[in-house]
């Protein structure tokens, strides 16, 4: 196989849908052969060698293209290295009209998208239909993504519409094996991983800081720790104020993997009542450490999180987020069942499924 | 017909537990006067009261298998329950009774949660497996009859056919919840699943419940909208069509007919009920009953309409007068009715009653034909607006946001609706959603407080269950998705619900045939064009009863079953709605905005805007609820 790879960024942030596209990249590597070829082409990262890519690529790794977010160079370099390729795999639907562009210079070119979340949950214009159709399968991260896909574009034969769900990273698993810093603090502990950006606001962070009061009638020692960064944190940063419990809520900022790993080991319960999620890889993250997870009964979610690994609330509802807290305290999941949980979407498994969808 | 109560704890006692059941009964004992049952086995105690109607003397629930392993209480009517029972008995079960009751139970002992899928009628019932220590609910597929539960502490479930049961057994409390005011003042009603009660819920329909021996508690579907068929021409000529659907209407009426009491018929003199009347008188009914409500004032009352029926069907028919001053002397009576605020349904309330008063038990009803048939406007306004939201989606975004401001501006609801849909919806299934909006987005969060407001922010514009419509719809044509968006929503929120909570204040079974699961999967894969044409709304209908509805009938336009409350509102309803929007009122609703609420009234005092009457109703209920004493 020879692949080519566009995705909107691998390195350059670390939202949901780099990490995802990092294990794609993996994951093409493998499923590639010994005399196969892996190219990628990334709009946002910077152009040179990235070190974090040896977790991810091998010697099949052709050419990896930084684009510093000029996308005119992620479409000539699309057509230049498309020429050579059988097979494309599109990272987010905004590339797709590229990768349709790559397969008029080369008909043999068979072309894939990775559908992941919100930016598919919406009508499309002409030119993204267009290229949908012409895509020769759809990968969406959960069946809802999927259910929204056919939703918003009837046209699309469902077959061609498949599901491949979201995998864990194995690097950042390997981090199970070094023994956690131990975080001084001894009370409950409430974590959430996510962009904290006004656009963002769907996250749920905002409802699980207004829930925050209700939690610490019954667990006054209670903390929420909240690990990202961006603009929306002053106005998160005021609710606490204004709540009163602004003691009661850590803003960590963004953490590296190890003080990541250190967040995940330590907390008690990870919790992102999310309105939106394609399908919420950080959950995936908490339970590797054998955390219960709690979201919000929307999205890709609910194929995540059981009733054996955690909860489900309605989106907004603080009283129930609070009982759903309190109650995921006092009957704590078991953590074997919940990394078990964790192991069906383990990388192997992810590869093996993507290598049957993509032959 | 009859009112179904259970729990199952192990943290309580049986003593109470069956003390629970008893008042929980006794609250909901007008859903059945004939007969009363409790049995309790190991952390299980289940209870009901029950309106006789098929096999009177026998039937006694709950029913016990006869190994006893399970028991059953059953609030409905199978109507196919001759044809099951030949199938059941062939496969060994020795019947004791002729009762549906016992056909229910058999098919579930025989074949489980699958069975459903046989059973024709109206149903909501629960079973207690004594071996397994499990229990089994579940709900008709288009939610005719209602099942209300809620969580105990521990691992416990309560349920029952009324909320006001829940209520009186002691183990839940009485707290309103925001959300579902937010949503109240959206949709009418509070749609499935939330109830007005926080802690309550009420299983959608087509949905079963399981309560497992841990205690684990899970609901999902058993029945979907019919999935689309292609080829879709199942019939292939519009002829064959109308001869097929005037089949299966007869079936429907037939299986409806079953009853071992009087059967009476609602006429309003519309298409849909003249159309029942017909297919009754056709189908042998002799000297029907049939039952309307008429009003003094001009433009309100199907008066002739109704009697031209009656006379072409040689009906014995009966007429009720109903006036602004008799509503408001019965209006403590009405609002104690209900368990939840509805801004609809006190049509359903009298002629439910005059129907039992004129003798009948079980009476037919023409509701779910607009829903079926194509009858509301959104049938044809909605796939137009549709069209146009590509178009809409090109305009500039700063363009797009003055025009929506503009229209928010006016102060007529129908601008500001349009405003609703340019401003949220994206495709035909959000079109549907918003349009049975009674609030348009603006108008209902002025009402709110604060923080019932931000909670309506969070959820946003849309129906609730938004996303679950539109998977079950995948694939759907226009007609269809209109159509399940009606059924699903504001006919079982709202007409569904209503007409079971004020037909059974009387003790009067309501029976809906075009609400009927056999009928829905014949037509729903018929070809689109045969079903709905814009400019003859129902066209399909009136063909398939062209030789039995009046010509003066089908050629109508449609008016709706309407009570003249813009003008009673005024006049005899004005002292209520004063008392009901005075501060000493509003003080018992903290999640409402008292200034703002107030002024919706003072406004429709003197605006002189007739269209608004039923926002101004639906919120004057929903104070009124509110203000309700807590019943015993």
């Amino acid at each position: 196989m020879r692949a080519l790879m566009l995705a909107p960024e691998l390195f350059h942030a670390e939202g949901g849908i780099a990490r995802i596209m990092r294990l794609y990249l993996k994951a093409l590597c493998e499923i590639a052969g010994p005399a196969g070829r892996v190219d990628a082409i990334v709009l946002n990262d910077q152009p040179g060698r990235e070190p974090r890519l040896a977790h991810y690529a091998d010697i099949r790794l052709g050419e990896y293209v930084g684009c510093a977010r000029r996308k005119t160079k992620l479409i000539t370099e699309a057509i230049r290295l498309g020429r050579h390729a059988d097979t494309l795999v599109c990272g987010h639907l905004h590339h797709l009209a590229i990768a349709r562009l790559a397969q008029v210079f080369n008909p043999r070119l068979k072309y894939y998208l990775v559908a992941h979340g919100i930016e598919v949950w919406r009508p499309y214009t002409w030119l993204e239909r267009r290229a949908l159709r012409g895509a020769q399968r759809i990968l969406c991260v959960s069946e809802y993504t999927r259910r929204q896909l056919l939703r918003f574009h009837p046209a699309l034969s469902p077959a061609r519409v498949l599901v491949v769900p979201n995998t864990l990273d194995p690097y950042f698993s390997n981090g199970l094996d070094q023994a956690p810093r131990p975080v001084p603090f001894a009370g409950p502990r409430i974590l959430t991983v996510a962009r904290l950006l006004a656009t963002d606001a769907y996250k749920g962070v905002d409802t699980m800081i207004e829930a925050m009061p209700l939690v610490r009638r019954e667990y006054p020692l209670a903390r929420f720790r909240i690990v990202g960064s961006g603009d929306d944190q002053p106005r998160l940063q005021a609710l606490t104020v204004r709540l009163g419990i602004a003691g009661a809520v850590d803003f960590l900022g963004s953490l590296d993997d190890a003080a990541l790993r250190d967040e995940y080991a330590a907390c008690d319960l990870f919790a992102l009542p999310s309105r939106k999620e394609g399908f919420g890889l950080v959950f995936l993250e908490a339970m590797t450490y054998g955390k219960a997870c709690l979201g919000a009964r929307a999205g890709g979610v609910p194929e995540v999180i059981n009733d054996t690994v955690g909860q489900l609330v309605e989106y907004g509802n603080i009283p129930d987020l609070a009982a759903a807290v309190t109650d995921l305290m006092r009957h704590p999941r078991d953590s074997e069942v919940v990394r078990h949980h964790a192991d069906s979407f383990a990388f192997p498994v992810f590869s093996r499924r993507l290598a049957a969808t993509l032959t | 017909m009859c009112g179904i109560a259970g729990i199952v704890s192990p943290r309580l006692d049986t003593s109470v537990r069956e003390a629970a059941i008893a008042r929980m009964v006794q609250r909901q004992q007008h859903r059945g006067p004939d007969d009363r049952g409790l049995y309790s086995q190991g952390p299980a105690t289940l209870g009901m009261c029950r309106l006789a109607i098929i096999d009177p003397a026998n039937g006694h629930q709950p029913m016990l298998s006869p190994d006893g392993r399970f028991s059953l209480i059953f609030n409905g009517a199978i109507y196919n329950y001759r044809e099951l029972q030949a199938g059941l008995a062939a496969r060994g079960w020795i019947f004791k009774t002729n009762s549906d009751t016992e056909v229910l139970l058999a098919t579930f002992v025989l074949e489980g949660a699958a069975g459903l899928r046989q059973l024709r009628g109206m149903f909501a019932f629960a079973v207690w497996d004594a071996q397994e220590q499990k229990l089994f609910a579940a709900r008709d597929p288009l939610g005719i009859k209602p099942l209300y539960y809620a969580r105990l502490p521990g691992t416990g479930v309560l349920f029952a056919s009324e909320l006001n049961a829940l209520l009186a057994s002691g183990q839940v409390p009485r707290e309103i919840d925001p959300v579902s005011v937010s949503e109240y003042l959206a949709w009418f009603s509070v749609p499935a699943p939330r109830t007005i009660y926080r802690g309550i819920a009420n299983l959608p329909p087509g949905h079963c419940l399981s309560v497992e021996a841990d205690g684990r508690l899970k609901t999902e579907p058993w029945w979907h909208m019919p999935a689309p068929t292609r080829p879709r021409q199942i019939v292939t000529n519009y002829h064959d069509f109308v001869h097929g659907l005037r089949h299966q209407l007869e079936d429907s009426i037939r299986a409806h007919r079953v009853a071992d009491v009087p059967v009476g018929a609602f006429l309003s003199g519309g298409m849909d009920s003249t159309a029942i009347v017909g297919l009754m008188t056709k189908s042998g009914a002799s000297r029907l009953k049939t039952f309307s409500l008429i009003f003094g004032e001009a433009g309100f009352s199907e008066q002739a309409s109704a009697r031209l029926a009656a006379q072409a069907f040689g009906t014995e028919h009966h007429e009720e007068l109903i006036t602004g001053a008799r509503v408001a002397a019965d209006l403590p009576r009405i609002l104690g009715s209900f368990d939840q605020p509805t801004g609809d349904g006190i049509n359903t309330y009298y002629a439910s009653q005059t129907a039992r008063a004129g003798g009948v038990t079980v009476a037919l009803s023409g509701l779910g034909g607009d829903e079926l048939f194509g009858g509301y406007p959104s049938f044809r306004d909605l796939p137009r607006l549709n069209r146009f939201l590509p178009l809409w989606r090109q305009l500039p975004g700063a363009l797009r946001t003055v025009i929506i401001d503009r229209l928010r501006s006016r102060s007529g609801a129908r601008a500001r609706k349009l405003a609703d849909f340019l401003a949220h919806a994206r495709d035909l299934h959000e079109l549907a959603s918003l349009q049975r909006r009674v609030l348009p987005e603006t108008a209902r969060l002025a009402l709110l407080a604060p923080d019932a407001r931000a909670q309506a922010q969070r959820l946003g514009p849309n129906h609730p269950m938004l996303d679950d419509f539109t998977s079950e719809l995948l694939g759907a044509d226009a007609f269809q998705v209109i159509s399940a968006w009606e059924l699903r929503t504001y006919m079982a929120d709202v007409l569904l619900r209503d007409s079971d909570v004020f037909s059974m204040t009387h003790s009067l079974e309501l029976r809906v045939p075009f609400v009927d699961r056999v009928l829905l999967e014949w037509l729903w894969p018929q070809p689109e064009y045969f079903k709905y044409d814009p400019r003859f709304p129902k066209k399909a209908l009136a063909d398939a009863t062209a030789d039995l509805v009046p010509t003066a009938i089908r050629q109508r336009r449609k008016q709706g079953f309407t009570l003249p409350f813009s003008r009673w509102m005024l006049a005899e309803l004005r002292p209520f709605l004063e008392e009901t929007f005075a501060p000493a009122s509003l003080a018992a609703c903290p999640w409402l905005e008292p200034v703002a609420t107030a002024q919706v009234w003072a406004d429709y005092t003197t605006q002189n805007d007739t269209r608004a009457w039923s926002r101004v109703w639906t919120l004057a209920v929903l104070i009124a609820f509110a203000n309700r004493p807590p019943q015993p």
